[in-house]
């Protein structure tokens, strides 16, 4: 209970007929002061019994601008998720899934190694949970209930909150290891914003590449800032009493919608490109491969430098690549 | 009856009754079996050798650290997780208090609860992934390795959701997904973890009676 000395008010005020009322029955006489409750409503600390951080705040008004911030988040970063999955379906319908315009080759060539599809996956298996959690309990309260009820809601974000504060550390080391293991190669290169210039052989014509293109790099980047964000704005959600000032966390909270949905909105360009979006590439991180032609017709720059390790031996390639990804090339090379 | 008292009462006796007799029946077939007698000369101790085989194929050793350190890490990781919270976690200390025996340890607190459930769900996550994208152990995979993640993942999961315990059905769901998983046990490759000491027992007292260490 706060007790703000200064502003202290009767415990029980005396009954009163309410046409004769003229104002708060306080310790102030029964006087309104204007100047108590402007400096009340900036956030003014009083005195309290036990202090502790913003113990003698009586209103945190910035609560009510983060409110409207986060329904602004809330409204914004629905149309934005909307909008990415239109584009893709619109893509999908338009020109149809991507095929290997060469055929399957049958010989595969290295790509990602165990250690780097371990990573991924854990990563995936972590942010798929944290992102229909999250998804729930940020839009859940404004759709869900007049679908399944306020109870089954009320059993569902209250099953989610669980999750995503149990799964939320995890994706910390993830996003580290994610970062570690997938640095190399991709640092941005010329070829890369001729690439973007030609709009990445999306609209036709050929695009040159590298292992990773720009939008893989840029994926990637992107993952991992967003990730840090997300890192750093949820322990401060999971922990708030170790933050103490509340600004702060308001602003955590902000910070990890926005980065949530910038995040998912990306990965949903990820996620669409590497399953049905694109024959062949999701074999790169399942089975550590991909077909020659794949490789030839989307990083011909990466497959002209290890044309020579492809094989039709599938099974020996896999067992390559999990133990050594395409390092071998590389440092064959130097 | 409620689904809540039918799921509580006789579907969880009966998920019981059907986990300790399989168990039983399982450990009671192994020594049937038993083993032909081995008539060569005892060249050292096969109690030495049953001893060494538990306590070296507890850590990682014979010279094959960089193979086998993701699984001892990842495995002790979901292991310890899993029995912290299977014996020391508060729900579950209250449950067995209530209707199996009472336990003499007390719950752990809630910041372990959580440090076990994080290593629990890593450790089985890692495993798992590494299941599915090492070639060699994708190929040892059958139906029987992957239901049994599955249904223990779910187990795990239904667990850590009904945490805050507001919600009966969140509980429900819980039992429902431990019973499953208790029903299909025996009948499974989970029971190794009553049978695999004496999988080493037997193995390290037969290779030790040779004179050798596996």
């Amino acid at each position: 209970m706060v007790l703000l000395a200064p502003y202290a008010m009767a415990q029980s005020p005396p009954p009163f007929p309410a046409e004769s009322y003229s104002g708060p029955n306080t310790a102030q006489g029964g006087q309104s002061s204007p100047e108590m409750w402007r400096d009340i409503r900036r956030g003014k600390s009083g005195t309290v019994v036990f202090p502790r951080p913003e113990g003698g705040v009586l209103i945190q008004s910035a609560g009510e601008t983060w409110r409207l911030r986060h329904d602004t988040t809330v409204a914004y970063g629905g149309g934005l998720l909307l909008a990415v999955l239109g584009v893709a379906g619109s893509y999908l319908l338009v020109r149809g899934r991507i095929p290997i315009k060469g055929g399957r080759t049958g010989r595969v060539i290295p790509r990602f190694s165990l250690v780097q599809r371990i990573v991924h996956w854990f990563a995936a298996v972590l942010f798929v949970l944290l992102a229909v959690t999250g998804l729930l309990l940020l839009f859940g309260r404004y759709l869900l209930p007049p679908i399944i009820g306020q109870h089954a809601f009320a059993l569902a974000a209250s099953a989610s909150i669980e999750a995503h504060n149990l799964f939320g550390p995890l994706f910390i080391p993830a996003v580290v290891a994610l970062c570690v293991t997938f640095v190399r190669g991709n640092g941005y290169r010329g070829v890369d914003f001729t690439w973007l210039l030609k709009g990445g052989g999306f609209f036709g014509g050929h695009a040159s590449s590298l292992k990773y293109n720009f939008g893989e790099k840029s994926w990637f980047w992107w993952s991992v800032v967003m990730g840090l964000v997300l890192s750093a704005s949820g322990m401060a959600l999971l922990l708030p009493s170790v933050i103490g000032d509340r600004s702060v966390v308001q602003l955590a909270n902000l910070a990890h919608a926005i980065a949530a949905l910038l995040f998912i909105a990306f990965a949903i360009g990820h996620i669409y490109l590497g399953t049905i979006g694109m024959e062949g590439a999701l074999e790169g991180m399942t089975r550590g491969t991909v077909d020659e032609n794949w490789a030839k017709e989307h990083h011909d720059l990466w497959w002209a430098e290890h044309k020579t390790s492809a094989t039709a031996d599938i099974r020996r390639a896999e067992v390559a690549a999990a133990e050594r990804g395409d390092r071998a090339v590389w440092e064959a090379q130097r | 009856m409620t689904a809540m008292e039918f799921i509580e009462g006789p579907v969880w006796y009966a998920a019981s009754a059907i986990f300790v007799l399989g168990i039983a029946w399982r450990i009671a077939a192994i020594f049937m079996i038993g083993r032909a007698r081995d008539l060569s000369v005892s060249r050292r101790s096969p109690i030495v050798g049953a001893a060494k085989a538990v306590l070296l194929h507890s850590v990682p050793h014979g010279g094959n650290l960089g193979r086998t350190v993701y699984h001892f890490v990842t495995g002790y990781l979901f292991h310890i997780g899993l029995f912290a919270l299977l014996l020391f976690a508060a729900p579950h200390v209250a449950f067995i208090n209530a209707g199996i025996v009472a336990l003499p340890w007390p719950a752990m607190p809630h910041w372990a609860f959580i440090i076990a459930a994080e290593a629990a769900f890593a450790g089985l996550i890692l495993l798992y992934v590494r299941r599915l994208t090492d070639p060699v152990t994708r190929q040892l995979s059958d139906v029987d390795d992957h239901v049994g993640v599955w249904l223990t993942f779910v187990a795990m999961l239904t667990g850590c959701l009904a945490l805050q315990e507001a919600h009966a059905g969140l509980r429900m769901l819980h039992m429902l997904s431990v019973e499953a998983l208790m029903i299909y046990f025996p009948f499974s490759r989970l029971t190794h973890a009553f049978t695999f000491l004496l999988a080493r027992v037997n193995t390290g007292a037969a290779l030790g009676r040779r004179g050798f260490t596996p």
